[in-house]
């Protein structure tokens, strides 16, 4: 029972004090209170009591009713009142208690909301249940589904938990408790066998955490002490172990939901990556958009551009004898190597055809014919390697063109492609054929040559004109001599004014002239096969005469 | 001389859990008065001129802020501590209490420690 003072009741003024007095009065003789230790609190004392009756609470004399044989009225009512008095105390310390476990409570809640990191909350929560419920140890388990693990986010005081074996024994904490139910319990052997806590440790006081019906984990708290702990106790643990459940469930569900969304990010980047590698970014870029998503059906542009057509010569003669694994290397590292010297040019691959390689450069001519140059040089060492491998050396073939090109999306709703469509595609196709014809690695045509920048390094023989197959206007074909070894180019340099001076006879159909020439030039340079081409076409006429309506342009009769 | 704490609040239970929490300041003769609105509030502070009151805001006839203001403003009793007591969520009445003049202002529910210790601070006590 709680302590009351006597004088607390009496001694003050007030009702009960009041109607004491008055009850006194009444008596014939007087009646006087004292407290335990004599002292005066209430009426007249005379010299000696007749009686004295003492006022009781909970077998113990806290004072004294004093005067003749009726002061035990007073007494005993004394003793009721302080009776009542010490209940009204009692139930007012329960309340305040609940009060302050309230507070704590509402203060939990309102840290659990400044954080959404699961640890964390782990670790506010220990430290909330034993500041409230003086342990010597803590610690806070946690079922995770994924690893199929224990883990222990949390952890208080005193070593008294042995971390490694709880974690090892996830079977014993069920059997103990881990099943949902919160107890407090003391007969530990079990778990001080399995050298989960330590020996010294009297009692342990567990909630289990658990959202709706399925059971995380738990709050386990130690003490050394007897009686450590109690009912009030077990009730806050549980109610603290509730709040955190369902706070370090949400803070789990976030995290996972902003894991998904960066795995899916990453994904949607990786996917991105990769369609830039079949979908050129530039073809993409140069209809106005950015990635392959926002392109459409029909979306299209018009613009100049050089395309550049390239391919390996006899290629059919060779996959003859190459099985079509080896086929498949063997153009495939032709791809590898012509592919960066294409894009370190500004330029972008649109297709690979078999052999073949398509390519765009929106910008500038020059790209193109350095990036034909860099082409020429990288088959060159790829035919230094072969031969050292004992193969026989490739040829390749390039043709470009420049015009006008508009590349769009083409096809279908369910099948889509980027496709270039335009004149300019098919004339760089037939330029690129005629190097077989004209036995020149790299040509071009006059409309390339024009849009070409003044200033530049590079050194072209005319080949006079052409009429392709199915076509009325004539068509310039160019040879840029940049592309070969150096003392090809050495020698071709030497004889450039020459052989344009050769071709300029040729062209007015003064052909002794051209043959002379022509007969000079080789003797300087016997590999000079385009030189032989045109000196055997000048015999010819020489032999024959020239057709009816002969303008000097080579007809083509095939593709 | 003996030191007064007025309580003021409308709900018993609040009344009767802060006499509660300062029930070991009776044994230094401290005595405890209380009421249960504004106006008998402001009767018993002009009457007994107590220390330390711990004054509700939210309570008919008058609320803790208008007490407020006319003790510390009007009346200018400024020995008279008072402590605010407001319900969570009304932090806007922190300023107003400031502008009322109140020296604490506290949140319910309360920290029963807090209220003791600021108790025995102004009482110097201990």
């Amino acid at each position: 029972m709680a302590r009351v003072s006597l004088k607390n009741i009496v001694g003050k003024k007030n009702e009960i004090n009041s109607a004491v007095l008055a009850l006194m009065d009444q008596l014939k003789e007087a009646t006087w209170i004292e407290d335990e230790n004599g002292k005066l609190l209430l009426g007249n004392p005379t010299e000696t009591p007749g009686s004295l009756f003492p006022v009781n609470l909970d077998n113990e004399i806290i004072g004294w009713v004093k005067g003749d044989e009726n002061s035990l009225t007073i007494a005993n009512l004394l003793t009721y009142l302080v009776q009542k008095e010490a209940e009204k105390k009692k139930l007012g310390t329960e309340v305040l208690n609940l009060y302050q476990e309230l507070n704590v409570i509402y203060n939990f809640s309102e840290q659990l909301t400044q954080t959404i990191d699961p640890d964390v909350i782990a670790q506010l929560t220990l430290e909330q249940a034993i500041h409230s419920i003086p342990s010597d140890s803590g610690v806070i388990v946690l079922w995770n589904e994924e690893k199929k693990q224990l883990g222990v986010p949390a952890r208080s005081g005193e070593l008294l938990f042995n971390e490694e074996h709880l974690r090892n024994n996830p079977g014993v904490l069920i059997k103990i408790g881990l099943s949902g139910q919160s107890e407090i319990i003391t007969d530990l052997s079990l778990l001080k066998e399995k050298g989960i806590i330590e020996n010294d440790v009297h009692s342990l006081i567990y909630a289990a955490m658990k959202v709706k019906h399925r059971i995380m984990g738990a709050i386990i708290l130690a003490g050394k002490n007897v009686e450590q702990y109690s009912a009030a106790h077990l009730k806050l643990l549980v109610t603290l172990a509730l709040q955190s459940s369902t706070a370090i469930e949400s803070a789990m569900l976030y995290e996972k939901n902003i894991r998904e969304a960066r795995e899916r990010e990453e994904a949607m980047l990786r996917i991105h990556e990769v369609t830039k590698k079949f979908v050129p970014h530039e073809f993409i870029r140069s209809l106005g958009k950015e990635t392959l998503t926002d392109v459409k059906l029909g979306d299209q542009v018009e613009k100049i551009v050089t395309v550049l057509f390239t391919d390996i010569r006899d290629f059919t003669t060779l996959s003859e004898k190459m099985t079509p694994e080896e086929n498949f290397h063997f153009v495939s590292s032709f791809n590898a190597r012509l592919g960066p010297v294409i894009r370190s040019n500004n330029g972008f691959i649109n297709q690979y055809l078999g052999d073949s390689i398509m390519a765009i450069f929106p910008e500038n001519p020059e790209d193109a014919l350095r990036a034909a140059v860099g082409m020429q040089k990288a088959v060159y060492e790829l035919n230094k390697e072969r031969k050292e491998a004992g193969l026989s050396s490739i040829r390749a073939g390039i043709g470009m063109h420049t015009g006008s090109l508009i590349m769009g999306i083409t096809g279908d709703e369910f099948r889509m492609d980027a496709a270039t469509i335009s004149d300019t595609v098919n004339t760089a196709a037939r330029i690129e054929s005629l190097t077989k014809y004209y036995k020149s690695p790299l040509l071009l045509s006059d409309h390339t040559l024009q849009y070409l920048n003044g200033q530049n390094n590079f050194h072209f023989r005319h080949l006079g004109s052409v009429k392709l197959k199915g076509k009325n206007n004539l068509l310039s074909i160019i040879e840029c001599i940049n592309g070969f070894d150096e003392l090809q180019f050495e020698r071709k340099l030497q004889t450039l004014s020459q052989f344009n001076e050769a071709m300029s006879s040729y062209h007015d159909q003064q052909f002794e002239n051209a043959l002379q020439i022509f007969q000079t030039i080789l003797t300087n340079d016997p590999d000079d096969l385009t030189a032989h081409y045109f000196l055997n076409n000048t015999k010819k006429y020489l032999r024959e005469g020239v057709p009816k309506n002969w303008t000097g342009a080579e007809e083509m009769v095939s593709k | 001389m003996e030191q007064k704490i007025l309580i003021v609040d409308d709900e018993a239970h609040i009344r009767m859990l802060i006499e509660q929490t300062l029930e070991e300041l009776e044994d230094e003769g401290v005595e405890f008065l209380t009421a249960e609105n504004g106006e008998i509030a402001l009767e018993i502070i002009q009457k007994e001129n107590p220390k330390l009151v711990f004054l509700d805001v939210m309570m008919p006839k008058m609320n803790g802020m208008e007490v407020c203001r006319r003790v510390k403003k009007e009346l200018e009793l400024k020995d008279v501590f008072i402590v605010l007591l407001t319900a969570k969520g009304q932090e806007l009445d922190r300023q107003r209490g400031q502008e009322v003049g109140a020296d604490v202002y506290m949140t319910k529910p309360f920290d029963p420690e807090i209220i003791l210790s600021k108790a025995k601070e102004v009482l110097g006590i201990e």
